[in-house]
């Protein structure tokens, strides 16, 4: 048997159809998300290609409810012949799920009051990026990189990878809606030669939505290796009590911990340190998060969530107190609560007034943290333990590099701990976070 | 589970049996002697033959290059999920497509497509192949089938079993679950099951397909005392079918999430700070696999990147340290009849009496380094070109009991569980997450403690294990994910109780007393 393609359809068009077939197949109510993602990646090492790679990819997710059951499936083929077949093997997988009165598609009315501003999600000149262009683009960040990293270098890897993705979706009981969005990330990463056998590796990737927006390429290749050099003869302090920076790229994985704990999923399940906490603090005053769907070009922004509910900036944490949990409409019903929104789009944290180098100059002694290994983080009680690599100081002195390190507290204590908030939001991010310094944090090493 | 006696869980945990999931109709399976075979799948079903395969293969050498494959893959995945006592949501995937490849030296051009028309197929090849500009390399006028491995076969029925019975399997761990303990105040479970089918040729004459499942279920349980919450999970799995999941098994699954939880409820965070760390066996050769293993895989040594790319042939621990990246494992997660670029499962000796003999390869790497490949070449899927990639891999027992290397501890932490880890290939540095372990203190286990890190060196790791027990166990479970290059594998990992010397451990408070 051949693989035979049909007749291509617009999404919307194959949207109905779907839609139509589920129906007539069964079902209560569906929802139909069709994507479209073209992909091209070129990976540098030694000053030659290493890797091209370039593929388009489609997707077709349906979820079907049908007598108060469920079943979601996705598939890439668009035959109709066997999304036929699909669609009826859905609607039988659903059958045989036990009844759950609480998952519907949510009442229509929360479709309504959808921003129309424009978030430029797309590069207009997205589809001008030539093959020449990318590999030149790649050259020149890998050569930065080698010229910064001089005599120290083992290898440098360069990168660029860039994308154009389209999505459609439309649910039976109302709900439309679409986007296009483009990306583009350039970078490198380097392997020094240290003391001994040490090899450390430290990498520079940046990420935009609008290639324009990238930062000079020369600056992103110099800075990979700036970040590698940092790691050079970085050795375990003994174990300290100490003030510590969250430096701004990095900050989000400690803040990540506080995340889950926040949506309506977790805290139904018991499964949150932070269920009784809205309206109460749990951090000091300086301590506001907020989701901001709605910057423009931002890696996070967006009209609707997975809910299709329409995006809406909100204070989730305000001033060390809990303002707004992540409900999505599952669990709004279960735990009988109003939705807000189950999904997080970009995050901020408000800046302070001072530079990173003025705080670490008044501080008298500190560890700036850059990166971080493993670790984890319990929501259920708020504990957390990860492993932490950065940069001893001393009156403002740079001292020595650290490694080999581990941060542990429970979020209840540690963010009545941060003490300042530093003047330097990392844009190339969804969560655009400044640089942020926690008091007396006990760092495990010797 | 009971603990399986060294060297002896290569055949004990071999398993006949049934099946993971429904095919969708029309997509049904050969079967010879009542168990499953790949038997021409692609060509049964998408019309994929060997003229066709030749015919793009020299699409991908047009312009030249060493060699060129094709991958192609079919698999379905289905999870069922359990809450608030009722099994009320299934999710599914199909992943369909071929990936091409073409290869000069180390570089790769790699193109692939979810659309198996020769049209689109011959696009992608055409994309790996604009990473040479030479002269076409031949290719072969015929090809080699190879004979796989046999190490997950799959029963000629499994097309047939309901999905309702993995339902009953997840109601019977909510309510055991809930049985065990009145302390238990939220159960949730999951049956994840998939069955994955690919096809490989390459340019050098080759052509191999298997059948691979896999799957786990897990529990995951939060108790409550005193307005105090903790939670626990676990899961088993494997390349398993569904007579695997036997009540001992469903028992063992909810007994483990609850009793850890339970336990919980004393635990301590430890002192922070440099001490001795025993190992226990099992679940714990996730530091194995972090710390030592990744370091050895060949790419990276290759790149001059790993700390171990000097030190083949060299002392890298102590004589009775003997380190085994193993795909012949009956059921097993990393068990690979056949790797992602057509070479047959293997078992590697990495580290053998405390010397490092061998890395683990793909064939860039073993071409590189005038060695065979070592069945190590892996990807995620179609859209990933394959890379070194670990299997199963384990540390053999030595002759100690597990009480005899406690005692030698004298003072530090016992580790029984963990959660997740990563290394820094360069530095060797590496982290990894205790989520259950015990104190030692005058070499005896005392107070429990949780959610802790733990912080080493590979290397400095590997030369400081100073003591092994006799207990090697595998971890059994299913869900094992290793991530690389934004590529996730399932694998499987196993250790002695074994000592290391020094690690630091990152608890709450300095060393000196306890939080």
């Amino acid at each position: 048997m051949r693989y035979i393609k049909d007749k291509q359809m617009s999404f919307p068009d194959l949207a109905d159809w779907v839609i139509s077939q589920t129906l007539k197949a069964g079902a209560d109510d569906c929802k139909v998300s069709l994507s479209k993602r073209r992909t091209v990646e070129i990976n540098y090492r030694d000053r030659k290609p290493e890797v091209i790679k370039e593929a388009t990819t489609q997707g077709l997710y349906l979820e079907v409810f049908a007598n108060n059951r469920y079943a979601g499936q996705s598939t890439p083929d668009f035959r109709r012949s066997t999304l036929e077949t699909f669609v009826t093997d859905l609607i039988a997988s659903a059958g045989i799920m036990e009844e759950d009165p609480f998952r519907t598609l949510p009442d229509p009315k929360y479709y309504e009051g959808r921003s129309t501003v424009d978030l430029q999600l797309a590069d207009p000149d997205y589809d001008r990026l030539t093959p020449e262009e990318r590999h030149e683009m790649t050259k020149s960040v890998e050569e930065a990189c080698l010229n910064q990293g001089g005599d120290k270098v083992i290898s440098v890897e360069a990168g660029e990878y860039d994308e154009s993705y389209e999505e459609f979706i439309r649910s039976s009981n109302g709900f439309e809606g679409s986007f296009q969005s483009t990306y583009c990330n350039v970078g490198a990463s380097m392997t020094a030669q240290d003391e001994g056998d040490r090899r450390p590796a430290g990498y520079n990737y940046i990420g935009c939505r609008y290639r324009g927006d990238l930062p000079p390429l020369e600056e992103i290749g110099s800075e990979a290796a700036r970040r590698t050099l940092d790691l050079m003869v970085g050795k375990k302090i003994a174990t300290t009590k100490i003030p510590i920076i969250l430096l701004n790229r990095g900050a989000g994985r400690v803040l990540n911990g506080l995340m889950s704990p926040m949506s309506a999923g977790s805290i139904q399940q018991k499964r949150s340190f932070l269920a009784d906490k809205k309206g109460k603090p749990i951090g000091s005053k300086l301590l506001t998060i907020i989701d901001d769907p709605f910057i423009p070009r931002g890696l996070g922004s967006r009209y609707y969530d997975g809910d299709g509910f329409p995006a809406r900036k909100r204070d989730l944490i305000a001033e060390g107190t809990v303002n707004e949990f992540l409900v999505n409409w599952y669990y709004s019903r279960k735990l009988e609560w109003e939705p807000t929104s189950g999904s997080i789009s970009n995050l901020l944290i408000p800046p302070g007034t001072r530079s990173l180098e003025e705080i670490i100059r008044d501080l008298n002694r500190c560890i700036l943290i850059t990166d971080y290994i493993g670790g984890n983080s319990n929501s259920t009680t708020g504990d957390f333990s990860v492993g932490v690599i950065g940069k001893l100081y001393e009156k403002g002195n740079f001292v020595q590099n650290v490694a080999e390190m581990n941060i542990a507290d429970n979020h209840m204590s540690f963010w009545n701990k941060l003490v300042e908030v530093a003047n330097d939001p990392y844009i190339y991010s969804q969560a655009r976070f400044p640089s942020l310094v926690i008091d007396d944090v006990v760092v495990a090493g010797i | 589970m009971k603990p399986i006696p060294r060297r002896k869980f290569i055949q004990g945990t071999a398993l006949a049996g049934g099946a993971l999931l429904l095919l969708p109709p029309g997509l049904a399976a050969c079967s010879s002697g009542g168990v499953l075979t790949s038997g021409d799948y692609f060509l049964r079903e998408f019309g994929i033959d060997e003229t066709l395969c030749r015919k793009l293969l020299a699409k991908a050498l047009s312009r030249g290059g060493d060699f060129a494959d094709l991958y192609f893959e079919y698999t379905v995945s289905n999870y069922l999920g359990l809450e608030d006592g009722k099994v009320n949501r299934s999710y599914g995937d199909i992943s369909l497509g071929v990936g091409i490849r073409t290869v000069k030296g180390d570089q790769i051009g790699y193109g692939y497509t979810q659309e198996l028309t020769e049209e689109s197929m011959m696009s992608a090849a055409a994309t790996a192949s604009t990473l040479c500009d030479m002269t076409a390399t031949p290719v072969g006028s015929s090809f080699t089938k190879l004979k796989p491995g046999n190490y997950y076969p799959v029963a000629a029925d499994f097309d047939g079993i309901p999905a309702k019975s993995k339902l009953s399997l997840l109601q019977q761990v909510n309510e055991k679950c809930f049985a065990l303990s009145p302390e238990i105040v939220k159960v949730s479970a999951g049956f994840q099951s998939n069955i994955k089918r690919i096809l490989i040729a390459s340019s050098d004459g080759v052509i191999a397909e298997d059948i691979i499942p896999g799957g786990y279920i897990y529990s995951s349980v939060v108790a409550e005392r005193n307005g105090k919450r903790e939670q626990s999970s676990w899961d088993f799995g494997g390349r398993r079918d569904l007579s695997f999941y036997t009540d001992e098994v469903i028992n063992d699954v909810a007994a483990k999430s609850v009793n850890n939880a339970m336990k919980l409820f004393d635990a301590i965070q430890p002192p922070a700070g440099e001490m001795p760390v025993v190992l226990g066996p099992g679940v714990t050769g996730v530091l194995l696999h972090e710390a030592i293993g990744h370091g050895m895989e060949a790419d990276f040594n290759r790149k001059k990147i790993s700390t171990y790319s000097t030190m083949l042939g060299k002392k890298v621990a102590e004589p009775f340290v003997n380190i085994i990246d193993d795909g012949t494992n009956m059921h097993l997660n990393g068990s690979l009849n056949v790797d992602d670029e057509g070479n047959p499962g293997k078992k590697t000796i990495l580290v053998e009496n405390g010397i490092l003999t061998s890395y683990i390869h793909d064939k860039i790497s073993a071409k590189y380094y005038g060695v065979e490949p070592t069945g190590n070449g892996r990807r995620q899927d179609f859209q990933n070109y394959p890379i070194p990639r670990m299997r199963n891999t384990y540390m053999l027992g030595g002759d100690a009991s597990a009480e005899d290397v406690i005692r030698e501890a004298g003072n530090g932490i016992f580790v029984e569980n963990v959660s997740n880890g990563q290394v820094k290939i360069g530095e060797g540095d590496f982290a990894f997450y205790v989520s259950q372990g015990r104190m030692i203190e005058n070499g005896k286990l005392t107070a429990p403690i949780k959610d802790v890190n733990i912080m080493g060196n590979g290397p400095k790791m590997l030369a400081n294990i100073t003591m092994a027990a006799n207990d090697l166990q595998m971890h059994l479970g299913g869900g094992g994910q290793c991530g690389k290059n934004g590529q996730g594998v399932p694998v499987s990992f196993g250790l002695p109780t074994c000592l290391v010397k020094s690690l630091t451990v990152g608890g709450t408070e300095q060393k000196g007393g306890r939080s």
